[in-house]
């Protein structure tokens, strides 16, 4: 009996990792339509958000099944309860995906990122769609140092928004209102991808160690 | 009223046979002490330690020290029986006397003390008592009848309106729940909650959700190896016990993965 209770537990823990894997590809996905203008591929992010939700609620079914059937204490209530967190972090990391996607799409046929953007934005997405590569491993290995190594790397993300905004901001941009709102909400988009990353990295040092990883 | 216990090097025996080794723990005035772990670990031993009960079996005996406000039980010059006045207990199954009345039950250990007592200081020894048990309500009408006429739940809350009439220091419960229903269960529980703010309460429970429920510091006792000793594995407030524990055998034992 209880065997199966913990075979269910990792079962969730599957699914997050596969959730994580999801997310992953819909970052890819929408940057890829961000980049070249391709309103197929953006399309596709969008309608594939849906089984990101769709798994999201099967997480969530199972973690209040355990929840009320089994008592779950000590390690195996702090998998529970930071899985059903870790879940909605990573649905809410799909969601900002298909925003990525739905600026990308808002433009077709011309391509929202200005040339001169270009360089600080791919490496605002590669670092987000590293990240949750990342995540993903650490989900899998329930890896803390990892997840601690990840949480001081955010740092990047936040030097490349600080820059995308000088970028922004400097006297000699040419591309109008519409542009800049764009950048801008992508740089918030991107960093907020990074963000949750980091919340769910912590979920996983804290099921491992009971303990909430300091903030630096 | 309430007093704190200061356990220390408990090793207890029964003849050659040591069944318990090596405890040590403060219990803190005022407050409910849960012990949990496997059957034969030597919780229930520890309890009856407490009042001087384990020493009522032959041959059974303790060393180390065992001090209540700093009074050690186990001194020479201490009388057993006033050990047991000062520390009451509750049983597993409840123990109403059966010729006795409710009343008479509720009285039984002041008429033991004290040889005469007044009518209206009985009564409301009674009732201050059955009202400390939240039975009151439901057998003042029929204190006259008797205590076995009572469900289990009430049995059991009778029995610890008789622990608490000659208003003992410390109350010991050894599993009061575990021959009751879950309405019973209830009740009994709220009434430890109400209850620790007068008295320091030791309760063994198999039910490791109602050690979780009720008690403010759990103790864990494992035995080592089968015929070892019982010895303390983890002694930690409850919250900490049962949402991450210091020690791995704790985790494994409340989350139901033995060894």
């Amino acid at each position: 009996m209880r065997e199966a209770f913990h075979d269910q537990l990792d079962g969730i823990f599957a699914d997050l990792s596969e959730i994580c894997g999801q997310v992953e590809v819909a970052v890819r996905e929408a940057t890829k339509a961000l980049m070249t203008g391709d309103v197929h591929t953006a399309d596709q992010v969008i309608s594939g958000d849906k089984a990101i939700d769709a798994a999201r609620e099967r997480v969530d079914d199972m973690a209040f099944a355990l929840l009320s059937l089994q008592q779950p204490v000590a390690g195996d209530l702090r998998m529970i309860v930071s899985a059903l967190r870790m879940v909605s972090e990573l649905e809410r990391m799909g969601d900002l995906s298909v925003h990525v996607a739905k600026i990308a799409r808002l433009r077709v046929p011309a391509v929202a990122v200005p040339d001169e953007l270009r360089p600080t934005m791919e490496r605002m997405a590669a670092t987000a769609e590293d990240m949750v590569r990342r995540v993903r491993d650490i989900i899998v290995d329930r890896d803390v140092e990892a997840a601690i190594e990840l949480g001081r790397d955010d740092e990047v993300m936040d030097q490349l928004r600080r820059r995308s905004f000088t970028e922004l901001l400097s006297t000699d941009w040419a591309h109008g209102v519409e542009a800049a709102v764009d950048i801008a909400l992508l740089g918030r988009y991107y960093e907020r991808i990074a963000d949750h990353a980091v919340t769910v990295a912590n979920r996983v040092v804290f099921v491992v160690t009971g303990e909430q990883p300091v903030r630096p | 009223m309430a007093k704190s216990i200061e356990i220390s090097d408990l090793d207890i025996y029964y003849g050659d046979f040591l069944a318990v080794q090596g405890v040590n723990m403060s219990i803190k005035a005022r407050s409910v002490t849960a012990f949990i772990g496997p059957s034969g670990c030597g919780k229930s031993t520890v309890l009856r330690s407490l009042n001087r009960m384990h020493e009522v079996i032959p041959g059974a005996r303790v060393e180390g020290k065992i001090a209540i406000a700093g009074q050690s039980l186990y001194d020479s010059a201490v009388d057993p029986v006033s050990v047991r006045r000062m520390i009451g207990m509750v049983f597993q199954r409840p123990n109403p006397f059966p010729t006795m009345s409710i009343y008479e039950n509720v009285l039984a250990g002041n008429r033991l003390n004290s040889k005469k007592m007044k009518k209206s200081e009985a009564d409301d020894i009674v009732e201050r008592s059955l009202k400390g048990a939240n039975l009151w309500n439901e057998v003042k009408d029929r204190l006259t009848k008797p205590g076995m006429g009572l469900s289990g739940g009430q049995q059991q809350r009778l029995c610890i309106a008789r622990a608490i009439a000659v208003e003992p220091q410390v109350l010991l419960m050894d599993e009061p729940c575990s021959a009751l229903d879950p309405i019973s269960t209830s009740a009994i529980e709220d009434l430890i909650h109400e209850l620790k703010s007068d008295y320091t309460i030791v309760i063994v429970t198999h039910n490791m959700q109602q050690a979780a429920r009720v008690s403010d510091e759990t103790g864990f006792f494992n035995l080592k190896a089968a015929g070892q000793p019982g010895h303390l594995v983890e002694f930690n407030s409850t919250q900490k016990m049962f949402a991450n524990p210091d020690n791995e055998a704790t985790e494994a034992y409340i989350s139901g993965r033995f060894g």
